[in-house]
This record gives structure tokens, sequence and C-alpha cells, in this order.
């Protein structure tokens, strides 16, 4: 987390860059353009967070021969960091050599899916990739979804090029007609087929600048997309267990195995604690978890809250010119003064806010800290 | 919508107009107003085509006695194809705003009728059906064979107008179908009423075709050359002549021929013969009225002085005339014996001719005149297998009109096989400007107008004509979508270049097979690669492989090659456009001036990079070049370096053009060779790839050059909607009409 601030400071760099550049460059410069187009897509994200709960997977398609051992490396890095702050299932699968294996399945414990890239790390990418095999061993994962759930793949491709043993366009039409959204993010450059990949299936196509610009992009696909209208709605049952742990000095406390290690040969096998099932009391270290025996979906409430944001997301605040506003020109957040051509403020409170702000507020505070403040006072 | 073009209304099919395109507009204005010609160049992919269009036809509209017709010539067929599909759209919307805008006609000899389809013999076997004296002789004799579709055109079709609408190819057809003409002369009659007429260039400027086609279009018609960059082959071409053993070997059957039917004719219809010879003693003054009357669009082959005299007395009667023609042949004969390269100038050839068989020049000026006339009385309807002899014939009268602008080439044996005696008598055409003075002479306005003419001020010198305006436009761009990049050194600090003494070297191939790794691995989808020459890719294909370079690079892509072979080359290109598509990315090795090269085009993803290894010269040891070149130097002081230079940059920027149609396409172009970088070469670029090559990209290594596609290739897919372009490089009406903008635009076109 040390570095974090130190990046943030320079992706800020990045865009106040932008301004200056615009301002000196009337001709357009490249670079203005494309870090404008890149500052508008941050809004756009904000803006569009009306989702729902979902299930999803991301399919990572790693990479080949010709990739600098820390490309992988920082994939995963960056990956594995993305993961936690979901409470969606989610299954890994990796092409090389124009295979493709399943690397962990569809499940909502994330500490598993991190383990499984950690170890990743060591493999040694050879061969092409394949986009079908991969694309068709996610469909089979997915198909059995129930209806409510949207269907997601994301590829993180650094690959130009794909080895298919039959024609990929069938295989996106079939996508299509089972309403999965894929989308890619390119870690070279923009290849043609997954331009035409995830048109036609809706989803989004991202090639990364440089490595921060590459965490953004992947940030953008941890938050779910806006659902479709045509998926349904239904009751799900949800357990809440209990943590137990039985005191050292309690006698009749005996070490078990957890039901989910059951079947995997790794892990911690006996624990004293634990979380049980309400309904079957299967024993669990680690949540969210799907009952093995009663079919339960447990959960925590924090994984519920966390959702919940993706429910019930804070409006997107509006944004407007700096001349606007007629007061003193603080932000309402950092209390910093505003600098940027735009401000932003919220609709209920009328609280103006920089850009800055404005983007943690909707990515980490998920609430306006005006609207509390206003709410407690009196 | 309606845009105000310097006092004239031009209605733009568009919604959005790109800035250059109006400042095109503009210089093509100019150019019609002063009633000159123009020479402008605009990058491809920026709506040159429909520019053009729009402002003639509305031109023609607030002028209808000043401008009465387009005729619009592009090279190739699928180039038409593509101006028509283009333009029916467009234009369809233009023509419901201006009644009376008449059919955009496209022809092509094709379209014949098809009880009519013999494949090669389609001329011959139409001419024999249609030939007046053949329909004269039916109306005696009814049970010769008929044409229906032209006897139902010419009973009809001529006094019915073609309704007023577009027409390509296929719907004349279907037109023709219906109404059970002949949709071959049903085309050639209605060009004469088509306000706009769309064809290729060789019925503009080949003698021979332009004659059947061309010759009763109105004076005041404006005339557009379009992708003219190679303009001057095609003149050059149109007007040379090749002879080998075996044309003259048909030449002799067909003179055999000749002799037979004469003496035929003779036996059963005397009075016919004398009947000719009567007319040829009162001269060829019938053509000589027309033209000068202005009627006709003058022939080159058949020059003024001609007309004005009789035919001479020693070929006047046939016999004479057939004997005329073997003592030629045999001259040409003897002369195809030599065992060395023999180069002479026409007025030495004349003098030998005269020495040996006693041929005078006056009688070989009349030669093709004389055949001609000859053929029509004898009524030889089958006019396809007398093409030998329309050759010679047309050698003949071409060798001894013109003394300046061609040379005479006898080489006995191809260079590459010099021990199989191949020979072959060139006559070739030096002075590109003798075919196309007609029609700089003729038509008010001729615009010659391409993606790459730089530098412009050589084409109106070797065309030998002056235009009013000359200008060339850049691209306004919203990012920089094309990315050149001069690869001078490899790796190892070899310097990179195909000239002749290093194109062997080991270390110069290797690096170039390093490049086109190491970019395989980098670009996405397709990439395309030229070659100089079909010689110089085998030499380094068959290293490379040797190398194991080659299998390296199929770890990446797919690699597929051009050969001379123009169904291998389109197969090979369909399965490259196949692998594209499907994502797994493919190479086309091709050659400068090969099909490739120029009439096919690599948008988006076909073409994310184009690299030019050497700089494509021509093949410099060719004597018909030397020839050439020599000739440019006295009469046109234009050094041998400059055009050779001109040559070998018009086609490397003909080359890396293929892969930017658009501003919505991005594509890097890499050209491999130290020599690009110096500035006499940069300099002869067009100024739209000019622009965007700064020092920072000049003499690169392999691994820088690496280094900067990247990041070009990333920026580039970053998403780029419409919006972001607006205001900058796509105006809409109001944006136009700002001062600022305006001020902009004038920028856009570089006079020169």
């Amino acid at each position: 987390m040390d570095e974090e601030p130190e990046r943030a400071k320079r992706w800020e760099g990045g865009y106040e860059r932008t301004w200056e550049v615009l301002k000196e460059d009337e001709s357009g410069s490249l670079k203005a353009t494309v870090e404008e187009i890149l500052f508008q897509s941050k809004r756009k994200r904000v803006i569009e967070s009306h989702g729902q709960v979902r299930l999803g997977m991301v399919s990572v398609s790693m990479e080949d021969h010709d990739l600098k051992p820390n490309r992988l490396t920082s994939t995963l890095k960056v990956d594995s960091a993305a993961q936690p702050s979901r409470c969606t299932p989610v299954g890994i699968i990796t092409t090389k050599n124009k295979r493709a294996e399943k690397l962990t399945d569809l499940a909502g414990n994330p500490k598993k899916h991190i383990a499984a890239l950690k170890k990743a790390v060591d493999t040694v990418c050879v061969g092409e990739p394949s986009l079908y095999n991969s694309l068709n061993l996610a469909i089979q994962t997915l198909k059995h979804m129930p209806g409510h759930t949207s269907r997601e793949i994301l590829i993180i491709l650094s690959s130009l090029t794909t080895c298919d043993p039959a024609n990929i366009y069938e295989l996106i039409k079939t996508l299509k007609s089972l309403k999965v959204r894929v989308s890619v993010i390119g870690l070279s450059a923009e290849v043609r087929v997954c331009t035409v990949l995830t048109r036609e299936t809706g989803g989004s196509y991202h090639v990364i600048l440089d490595e921060c610009h590459f965490k953004e992009l992947l940030m953008l696909h941890v938050k779910p997309p806006p659902a479709s209208s045509s998926s349904e709605c239904s009751l799900i049952r949800m357990g809440f267990p209990q943590h137990t742990v039985a005191s050292p000095t309690d006698q009749d406390a005996k070490p078990s195995f957890s039901m989910a290690h059951l079947d995997s040969s790794s892990g911690p096998g006996l624990s004293l604690g634990g979380y049980f099932c309400p309904q079957c009391h299967a024993k669990y270290t680690e949540l969210p978890v799907e009952c093995k025996v009663c079919g339960l979906t447990l959960v925590l409430a924090p994984h519920l809250a966390r959702s919940f944001h993706h429910l019930f997301p804070l409006q997107a605040f509006i944004e407007g010119p700096v001349e606007e506003l007629q007061e003193d020109r603080f932000c309402q957040a950092c209390q910093g003064e505003l600098k940027d051509k735009s401000i932003f403020t919220c609709p209920t409170c009328r609280g103006v806010f920089c850009v800055e702000c404005d983007l943690f507020i909707h990515d980490s505070l998920h609430c306006c800290p005006c609207c509390i403040h206003s709410q407690s006072a009196p | 919508f309606r845009l105000n073009i310097d006092g004239l209304l031009v209605y733009f099919p568009y919604d959005y107009i790109y800035p250059e395109q109006y400042s095109y507009m503009l210089e093509l204005k100019r150019t019609l107003d002063a009633r000159g010609h123009g020479v402008l160049e605009m990058p491809s992919g920026t709506g040159k085509t429909i520019s053009l269009l729009s402002l003639i036809v509305a031109y023609q509209k607030a002028f209808p006695l000043e401008v009465t017709k387009l005729i619009y010539c592009s090279r190739t067929v699928p180039e038409i194809e593509k101006v028509t599909q283009h333009q029916i759209k467009s234009l369809s919307c233009l023509t419901q705003q201006l009644p009376g805008s008449g059919p955009l006609l496209q022809k092509e000899p094709l379209c014949r009728a098809d009880s009519l389809r013999f494949g090669k013999e389609v001329d011959g076997k139409c001419h024999s059906l249609t030939a007046s004296y053949i329909r004269a002789q039916r109306h005696s004799d009814p049970n010769m064979p008929v044409c229906r579709f032209y006897e139902e055109f010419d009973a009809v079709g001529r006094q019915v107008p073609l309704p007023a609408g577009i027409y390509n190819l296929d719907d004349l057809k279907d037109f023709g179908r219906r109404k059970g003409w002949c949709p071959y002369y049903l085309a050639r009659y209605s060009i004469l009423h088509a306000n706009i007429v769309v064809y290729s260039y060789h019925y503009l400027l080949d003698p021979k075709i332009a004659d059947l086609v061309s010759k009763e279009l109105a004076k005041n018609s404006v005339v557009v050359f379009d992708e003219a960059h190679n303009i001057d082959n095609v003149c050059i071409d149109s007007m040379s002549v090749n002879i080998t053993r075996r044309t003259l070997d048909r030449c002799q059957t067909n003179v055999d021929t000749l002799q037979n039917t004469i003496q035929k004719i003779k036996e059963t219809d005397a009075a016919k013969l004398k009947e000719e010879y009567r007319r040829l003693v009162e001269g060829l003054k019938e053509a000589n009225v027309a033209r000068e009357t202005d009627i006709y669009l003058s022939n080159p082959v058949l020059p003024d002085e001609i007309l004005k005299e009789a035919v001479p007395g020693t070929i006047r009667t046939a016999e004479h005339f057939v004997g005329f023609l073997r003592r030629f042949m045999e001259y040409l004969k003897s002369r195809l014996r030599v065992q060395h390269v023999v180069q002479e100038s026409t007025p030495q050839f004349l003098k030998d001719i005269f020495d040996k068989v006693c041929i005078d020049r006056k009688p070989l000026r009349f030669c093709a005149e004389r055949l001609q006339s000859l053929l029509r009385t004898l009524e030889i309807a089958d006019i396809a297998d007398f093409s030998a002899v329309t050759l010679i014939s047309n050698f003949a009268t071409l060798v001894s009109t013109y003394s300046q602008g061609f040379t005479i080439i006898i080489e006995p044996f191809e260079d590459r096989t010099p021990t199989i005696a191949n020979p072959v008598l060139h006559f070739s055409c030096m002075d590109p400007s003798i075919a196309i003075k007609p029609v700089f002479q003729r038509f008010q306005s001729v615009v010659i107008t391409s993606g790459t003419l730089s530098p412009l001020d050589i084409y109106p010198k070797i065309l030998d004509f002056r235009p009013v305006t000359m200008a060339s436009f850049t691209m306004t761009l919203a990012r920089t979508c094309l990315c050149p990049l001069i690869v001078g050194r490899g790796n190892d600090q070899v310097a990179l270049s195909s000239k002749f003494e290093t194109r062997e070297d080991f270390a110069v191939i290797r690096n170039y097979g390093n490049l086109l790794l190491e970019m395989s691995a980098i670009v996405p989808d397709g990439i395309v690669a030229f070659f100089t020459s079909y010689v110089y890719m085998e030499n380094i294909v068959a290293s490379w492989y040797e190398q194991g370079i080659l299998e390296n690079i199929q770890r990446n892509k797919l690699i597929f090659i051009e050969t001379p072979d123009a169904a291998e080359t389109s197969m090979a290109l369909e399965k490259y456009q196949e692998a594209c598509e499907n994502g797994r990315g493919a190479i086309l090795l091709s050659v400068a001036r090969g099909k490739v090269s120029e009439g096919i085009d690599f948008v988006h993803h076909f073409g994310r990079a184009v690299i030019m290894f050497g700089v494509p010269y021509v093949y410099t040891q060719s004597r018909i070049l030397k020839a050439r070149l020599e000739y440019l130097r006295d009469q046109f002081q234009i050094r041998e370096n400059d055009f050779l230079t001109f040559d070998a940059m018009r086609h490397a920027a003909q080359c890396v053009g293929r892969a930017i149609r658009g501003k919505t396409d991005y594509g890097l172009m890499i050209f491999a060779d130290k020599r690009y970088a110096r500035a006499d070469k940069r300099g002869k670029l067009p100024r739209w790839i000019q622009e965007h090559i700064n020092d920072g990209s000049l003499n690169l290594t392999v691994d820088e050059a690496i280094q900067l596609s990247k990041h070009f290739l990333r920026q580039m897919a970053q998403p780029f909607r419409q919006e972001d372009q607006l205001g900058l490089s796509l105006l809409t009406l109001e944006q136009l009409e700002s001062e600022e903008m305006l001020q902009k635009i004038s920028q856009i076109a570089h006079q020169t």
C-alpha cells in the first residue's frame, strides 16, 4: 500500500498536464486527445454504475513467449489486488500453447483464486493462446447459471494472435445468444477479432497504456456493468453463519475438517473453530461459499454490504464549470482550492467537490460525506 | 447540405465535411474558372472523389454552357466500380436536387450481348455480325447470322434516350436485356449524352480505343484523371510497340491471307478494288474535313499532315501494298537476326530501311490507314485475326511519323537468359506528352489528381503542359493516425539498405529479417511488406528460410506471398484477409509496382503496418529506361537521378499509402532503408506523410522502431469516437463558416 499514494499522484499529474497541453496545442496533439478521452471514460464509469448483484467470471488469457516476464507477473499482481473487492463467484481460465485450462472453478472465495494465481506466476508461457478454446470452456461453465445472473467474461489478452480450431465468429454468435458479455483488456494493441467480439456481445474493449492504466481498466471491470433489463429477478436464500471458536480449555471441542477442504488436498486440514451452516451445521473456515451439503449460500454481512454499493450506487455528481460557483472555491471534502475547470455537485446536498474527491467518493466511500454530515448534525 | 464555395452553391451529400475537402473544392473551382489544367494532391481516404464530383456537378448546373460534361477516368476496373458504388448513394441525392443531371455511365467493352460471349474473340465475332457491309449483305440474303441485340438497338435505341439516372455496368446490362438492346452499343451511344462519364484511362489515352469511344466528346468537358500518379507510364505504354519473332510469323500468315483474298476478289469483283483505288486517289479528304471542324479528338497515331496528303502511288493498288508489307516484314525479320543489342533513333532506322529495301518514308506513314482501307474493301470481318499485321502497320506509321521522342531497341535475348535467343524489337515511346497532348489540347480543363503526386512540379514537366493550379493538401487529424518511421540500422548498427552493393550482404538480410520478426510480434492483425522486386524478394525469403527467421515469424503470423501469377496472388490475398479477420494475424510479402501495391487497399486491420524494404528503384540496367532517361535529360532538363528518385519515391509512397484509407484508420509506415533519411528522398514524399516524420523518427535502429511502434499502437487503440474529430478534422456547416476555421483551411493547401 506504500506505493499507492505515489501512484495516484503520478496519475493525477498525468491528466493535469493534459489541460496544459490542450491549451498550448490548438491543433489537438495526440497526447492531449488520448488523455482527454481517457478522462471522459473515467467519468463515464462513475455515471454508469447502476448495477445489480451478478455472477461473473474472469478468464485470464495469460500470455505466451514474446512477453517480458514481468508482464505476466504484473498482470497477476494487479489481478489479485482486484479480486477481493467483489463478492461474486469468479473462475479463472488460462490459455497457452493452443489449449485452455481451468485454473480455478467458479467460486466466490477470493483467497483460493489468489493462491492459484500466485502459483501461476511460475508457469512458463509457451505457444499461441487460443481464444476459441478458452471462450468455449467459459461458455460451458456459464451456461448453467440461473437467469437472474449476468454472465460475464473478462479476457486479459496480451497476445496479438489466437490459434483457433474452428471459426470464432460462430462462437461469437453463440455467446450473443446466451447473453454472455465479453470484455477484453488488451495488453499490447488492438486486435480486430476482439473488437468484433466485444462489440457483438456488448462488452468493452480497452488497451492499456501502462501499468497504472491497466489497473484502472481492471478496476473498471470490478464494478458490475448496468444489468440488462432482460435479466430476471428472484430471491436467493442465504445463510449468515456465526463464527464460533471453541476455547482450547473446552474438553468437548474436537478439531474437525472444513467441508471446503474435503475435495482439495491442499490447505489446512483440521481446525477447531469455523463457520457453521445454520441449516445443516457443516463447517467452513472461509466465506463466502456455497454449502456443500445443503446448497445454501453462506455469506457475511460485510459481503452483502459491499454488494449493496453496487445495488444502490451513489448518484453521480453533476459536473459544471468552475465559474458557476459564486462562493469560495473550496472542495467540501479535501478543503483544497478548486483549480480545475470543472466542479462536481452532489444532487442531494449541493456540496461541491473537486474531481479527485468525486472519484474517491464514488470509488471508495460510496456515500457523500456532506449528506452524512447533515444527517447526523441535528 | 449546401455549401458556398467562392460564390458557387455546392450540394454536399454528407452532414460533415473535412476541412481539406473544402480547400480542395476551392482549388478545383479556381481551375475551372481559369479554364486551365490543374494538378492536385490530396491524401487517400479524405474524400477526394466525392468533393470532386459534387463540385463539378454543381459547376455544371451553375454554368451549363461552359461545362457540359465531366469525364472521370480512373485506373482499374475495381476502382471504377468503387467510384460508382460509392457515388451512387451520394449522387442520387444530388441528382434529386439537380434535375437533369443525367446518367453516370461506366463502360467496359466486356458488356457485349450475351449471345456473343466467345471469350477473347468477342471483338471479332461482334464485328463480323454488325459491320455495316455485312448488314447490307443481309438485306439481300436473310439467312445470314444476325445479332438480335444490335439490330434492335439500331432500330429504336437511338431515338429513345436513356432515362436520366445513374448506370453502372450491371445496370446497363440489365437495361439492355430488358429492352433487347446491345448494351455495348447502348453504352457507346449514351456516352455522348451523359453528363458524367466514368471510365478507364485507356479510353482517352490509348489512341486505338480512344478513336472508337471518345472522339466525339464535346470540347468543353472537364476531364479528371484520378489515381494519376502513373499517368506517364500509361501514356508511354499506349504508344509503344514490341515486336517479337512470333508477331512476325503471324503477320506473315496474315499477309498471305490478304494476298489470297485479293486474288479471289480480283476474279469475282474487280470493280470493287478499282473503286477503292479511286477513293485513295481522292485522298483522305473526308477525315481532314472532320478534323478541321473540330469534331473529333485527334488521333495521335495519325498526325495532321497525313490527312492533308493523298495516299502515295506506291501502295495504292492492293497488290502493291501487300508486296510492300512483305518487304517491310522481311526487313524486320532481318533486323531481328542480330547477335548484339542495337539501339537507334527513328531517323536512323528510316535511313537504314531505305538503303536496304528501298522503302521510302512516305508510304510507311500511310501504312496503317491503307491497311484499314484494304481490310474494309476486302470485307474481312474477323479483325481480331489480323492483330499482328495491324500492329506492324501501326508501327510503320509511328516510326515514320515521329522523329523525336521514340527509340528503337533490338535485343537478341533477355538479360536474365542470355543463352536463349528471343529477339525483341522494342519501339519505345519516351515522351509521355505525345499521347496525352490531344487531351490537353482538346478539353478546356484537365485535372490530374491522386493521393501521391509529390513532387508536383515534375508532372507538368514530363507531360508538357502548363497547369493553372498546383496544390498539395494535408490531412487534418484529430489524432496522429500515421506513424512513419525510417529504420536505418539494425540492432548491430549495420546500415540497412537495398542498394546494389549491399544487396547480397548477409548482415543486411538478417537485419531485415529481424525487423520483420519483431514487428510481427507487436503489430496486431495484418502487416504488408513490400520488396523492391520479385527477384530480390525471392533471394531474401530464401535466405530467411535458411536462417530460420521465417519459422520464427510464422509463430506470430502466417505468411503469404505475392507472385507474378494473378490467380495465385488473389488467392493469397483472400487467405490473408481471412487470417486477419480471424485474429490469427498475417503477413503479406509483396512487391512494389506489383498488383498489390497499386490497386488493393488495406483498410483498418488488414494493414496495421506497412514495411518498405529498400527503395523501389526501377531496374536501371534496362535499355528502354536508359533511353528514356537520356531523353528526359536532353528534352526536359530533368537529371537522371532526379527522375529515378522521383519514380522510386512515388512508388514507395504509393505502397505505404495503402495502409491509411481514412481518418479513423491508423497504421505504421516503416521505411527500412537508410537512404530514406536523406533530404532528397524525404523531400519527395507527399506532404501529408512528410509532415509526420520528425527528427526523432529518422535513422532508427530496429529496437528503437519497435519501442516507438509499441507506444503508437497502444495510443491508437484507445477509444476514438466521432465527437473527438468534430471541430478539428470534421466540420459541420456552422463550424466551417466560422472565420477562424476559414483561416486554418487556407493553410491546408500548399501551393507550389
